[in-house]
């Protein structure tokens, strides 16, 4: 078996200009790491990739994707093909069209594997809410990958894929590609479309790529990005070559570190790390300076309020009436959406619609939701102060790396306190990427978050790459 | 003494070409879930987007209604589950309504009175359930249909008063041309709330759902009123409840108590960005309004049209839009008579509307000058009618023979001669001075002539000879 999948985009690309191999090829790879994989972190195999793959032969490679395989989480919707949001509620959906960003990665000619697993309606930061079951991680099997884009990194990670595609709402790109030691960056809000993106919060969802490294996320970012009709909340900001700063001085660069991201919540191993890239850094001459940012503490408060309040009220449309699950039995409307949603939704999504349902629920909505968007303003106005002065804000992604499976699971309030750094960033609706910087004592992977000012994520991949290739020893 | 308060709440659909969040084309003709997408059945992962036609229409209304306008609005979610909301929550706009506090003139027994609007939102209409066997079928046709909600405040004192606002709102939004408002077909739907008490205190109110017709509206009203009244002077206490109108018992009917208020969870469109209203565009739409029932009233009181036809040009737009069209190149008031007597007659008669015939606004004109210039008598005229209502001209037809008039003295002398010989009574009469006498006479003598005598030369060579005998 070829082993062309864990070679860079670039490289795969240069392969298939000389002519070296074929998408099919690429595709029967792909298919086969899937078949030997013990990962779970595909729900459905895409039946007519390699059907796909023979339709290019002869075609001429015009763009740096054409051809290259790409795993897509299974809340994004695909024409014809099983969209499950790994629930019973839909598990035998298959959508009638395709998201925005499919239609643009079909334009270009990259071929979908499948789709990936994930935690359920992407409520979960372990994978383990899933319906079909949990998505184990490639680097050790008995620790979770991270979700809730679980299966997306943890195929990217076992060079499965050389790039997917994930969703983001308060951690889920970020997280679990820190936990599997893979690049990803969750865009602007509205840099890319959300069509088709089955929605968990809406004002915080973004889709975006999960890759092994910054230069082919950049090179997936620019294909997925841009304004659309469909999107009213997508940007009208023009999309230039997300690549172009890759391999920029980064002297001029000025960064802020907030306390926060060091301080006690976070494992020591963890700030040591990025400490090294610290060092690192201002030996080149960058001006790293260490802040005080308000707000950033009410984050999980906040994610518990406005994500739950807003999916309480998207998955209302989840009533065995249309499409999905539904109760076989005859019985009066009540009793028949109780009986579905009963049945169709795991626990997790349960209590999260409760908790939802409750702080949007009469006096509650003053006293949680109304407050909650206050503060949120807020918090977004902090960051906004600190790019008044500085260019990036950097930090780990995590409070730790990656655990063993099944110790959250019993209590419903600590996966939220993995997203403790991460969702801030959702809440601001700013651009922000996760890198791998090196290893803790045993092995496992650490996180570096990189957040930059609305619009610039060619700043952060300028700096992602630089620390990318200068890590040093610590490299992964 | 007890009064009673009313607040009016009236869903109307507006028009336009799409639904209002997608390109779906609004009809409700068609097939059952022909005009559909996969945003209307609420398919997971899509979207709405605001339909700018849509946006434009409602502007219109609010600005119509005198409104002041959100120029930095959006949109809320109003969650609740029914079979007939595909996402489960209706997407409509709560705090940052398009118009708010506007107003409506009715006029009440010669006095103008205004009618407070709270507001004028938008919102998407549900999917239709048809209930059948047992069954329940729901249409998506209708799922994402634009509306606007227009709220009055709690100002109206009768049901009189109801039914001149209701009369009043239909008639604006028709002349906007935003919606067909039939409210017998559900495209204008109509709630009433009322309430009574004896002093400023608002009473405990009850709400009439989906009342069927204009008339309904007066009748239901009125019902609900006297019921509430026996209801408190027997010392019974006013329970907040939702009533209809049953249209056979002339009643309102229980349908359900309200229970402890209901929790809609409001909060914002996350999918929708706000919508910023420049006063560029707010002044674009205002000035391009077309001329509104109350200017167009205004107008035709000092042309000295009566009122009874005033009503009937302003009720029936089409009507009006012809009448329009001829307003100022003729006699007003005599094209007005003809209009909307011999000319709606025929339409009646024919089940036809004003612009389905072939009567064009040159030949009408055409007709009522001819009458003026005598080419023609009245009686002429309704006969002519017919015929240019299915398309045939004036000129033509009155240069036929049978329809020029006789003004030829001699041959009208014989005609005034012949009447005269048969009518001895008649000439007695006039000698005995009384003046009906001539009036009859006019008309034996237009009888004898079949319509073709021009009465003006009758009229002068008839005296001269009642006068020599």
């Amino acid at each position: 078996m070829t082993n062309y999948l864990s070679l860079s985009v670039k490289e795969i690309h240069k392969l298939l200009i000389d002519k070296k191999t074929v998408p099919l090829d690429l595709v029967k790879e792909a298919l086969e790491k899937i078949e030997n994989s013990n990962l779970n972190s595909f729900i459905t195999i895409n039946e007519s990739a390699l059907e796909e793959a023979k339709s290019l032969e002869g075609l001429n490679i015009d763009n740096p994707l054409f051809g290259i395989p790409v795993a897509i989480k299974d809340n994004i919707s695909t024409k014809n093909l099983r969209t499950t949001c790994a629930s019973h509620m839909l598990e035998n959906y298959v959508p009638l069209y395709d998201a925005t960003v499919i239609e643009k990665i079909k334009e270009k000619h990259m071929i979908i594997i499948g789709k990936t697993n994930m935690d359920e309606f992407a409520m979960g930061s372990t994978g383990e809410t899933s319906y079909f079951g949990n998505t184990l991680s490639p680097l050790d099997n008995t620790l979770v990958p991270g979700g809730s884009s679980s299966g997306s990194a943890a195929s990217v990670a076992a060079n499965i894929v050389p790039v997917a595609l994930g969703s983001d709402t308060g951690g889920s790109i970020r997280q679990p590609s820190s936990f599997c030691g893979i690049v990803g960056l969750k865009p602007t809000y509205g840099r890319v479309s959300r069509y088709g993106l089955i929605a968990f919060a809406s004002s915080l969802d973004q889709i975006g790529p999960i890759t092994r490294n910054v230069y082919d996320n950049a090179l997936m970012l620019n294909i997925i990005s841009g304004m659309d009709e469909k999107d009213q909340t997508s940007s009208e900001k023009e999309v230039e070559d997300f690549t172009k700063k890759i391999g920029k001085d980064i002297k001029e660069l000025k960064i802020a570190v907030p306390n926060f991201y060091m301080g006690n919540a976070i494992n020591e191993e963890v700030k040591n790390s990025v400490k090294n890239i610290i060092n690192l850094l201002e030996q080149q001459g960058v001006k790293i300076d260490y802040i005080d940012m308000p707000y950033l503490e009410y984050a999980i408060p906040l994610y518990q309020t406005i994500a739950l309040g807003e999916a309480s009220s998207n998955l209302a449309r989840f009533d065995g009436i249309k499409y999905g699950y539904s109760t076989e039995e005859t019985l009066d409307i009540d009793t028949f959406v109780k009986k579905t949603r009963s049945i169709g939704f795991g626990n997790e999504v349960k209590r999260r619609i409760m908790i939802g349902s409750y702080v949007l629920s009469g006096k509650n909505a003053d006293k949680y939701y109304i407050k909650a968007l206050k503060l949120r303003k807020e918090l977004t106005n902090s960051f906004k102060k600190v790019f008044e002065k500085y260019d990036l804000i950097i930090g780990p992604t995590n409070t730790n790396v990656a655990y063993k499976l099944g110790v959250k699971q019993d209590d419903a309030l600590k996966s939220f306190y993995d997203d403790l750094l991460t969702i801030p960033v959702n809440m601001a609706g700013l651009p922000a990427i996760s890198i791998p910087i090196g290893y803790n004592s045993e092995k496992l992977p650490i996180g570096m978050h990189i957040i930059g000012n609305y619009f610039k994520e060619d700043v952060i991949y300028q700096l992602a790459s630089y620390i990318e290739e200068n890590r040093g020893d610590a490299k992964c | 003494m007890l009064k009673p308060t009313i607040g009016i709440e009236v869903h109307v659909e507006l028009n336009s070409k799409n639904k209002v969040f997608s390109n779906s084309i609004n009809s409700f003709k068609e097939a059952p879930n022909t005009n559909i997408s996969e945003i209307d059945i609420a398919y997971p992962g899509t979207l709405p987007t605001l339909n700018k036609e849509v946006l434009e229409m409602a502007l219109k209304a609010a600005l119509a209604l005198n409104c002041n306008i959100n120029k930095h609005m959006h949109f809320d979610r109003k969650n609740y589950f029914y079979p007939d909301l595909p996402k489960g929550y209706q997407i409509t706009q709560k705090n940052t309504p398009i118009g708010y506090d506007g107003y409506i003139e009715i006029n009440v027994q010669g006095e103008t009175k205004r009618i407070e609007i709270e507001r004028v939102h938008i919102e998407e209409d549900t999917c239709k359930s048809i209930h059948y066997n047992k069954e329940t079928f729901l249409n998506y046709n209708r799922a994402g249909v634009p509306l606007i909600e227009i709220v009055t405040k709690p100002v109206i004192k009768s049901s009189e008063e109801a039914v001149l606002y209701i009369e009043s709102l239909r008639e604006q939004l028709l002349y906007l041309n935003i919606s067909d408002v039939k409210i017998e077909e559900g495209s204008m739907r109509c709630d009433a709330n009322v309430s009574l008490s004896d002093n400023d205190i608002l009473g405990t109110k009850t709400e009439i759902k989906n009342i069927g017709s204009i008339t309904n509206v007066g009748l239901s009203i009125e019902y609900e009123i006297n019921r509430q009244k026996d209801l408190i002077e027997n010392g019974i206490k006013i329970v907040e409840e939702t009533r209809k109108f049953d249209d056979k018992s002339r009643q309102t009917i229980l349908m359900r108590t309200k229970e402890t208020g209901n929790d809609y969870r409001y909060f914002p469109e996350p999918d929708l960005a706000f919508v910023d209203l420049t006063d560029e565009y707010i002044n674009k739409v205002k000035s391009n309004l077309p001329v509104l029932p109350n200017t167009i009233r205004q107008k035709y009181i000092e042309a000295g049209i009566n009122n009874h036809n005033i009503k009937t040009i302003i009720s029936n737009k089409d009507i009006c839009d012809f009448y329009e069209i001829i307003f100022d190149k003729v006699a007003p008031e005599l094209a007005a008579n003809i209009l909307t007597g011999d000319i709606i007659k025929e339409l009646n008669k024919n089940h036809i509307s004003i612009k389905e015939s072939k009567l064009t606004g040159e030949e009408f004109i055409n007709l009522i000058k001819a009458l003026e210039n005598n080419k023609i008598s009245s009686k002429q005229c309704k006969d002519l009618i017919p015929l240019i209502m299915s398309g045939e001209k004036v000129e033509k037809l009155i240069s036929n023979s049978s329809f020029q008039l006789i003004t030829d003295k001699t041959e009208l002398s014989d005609i005034i001669d012949k009447v005269l010989a048969n009518n001895p009574v008649s000439i007695e009469d006039y000698k005995a001075g009384k003046d009906r006498a001539v009036k009859y006479l006019m008309g034996q003598i237009m009888k004898e002539s079949q319509g073709k005598a021009d009465p003006k030369t009758v009229s002068v060579e008839l005296i001269s000879k009642l006068k020599s005998l």
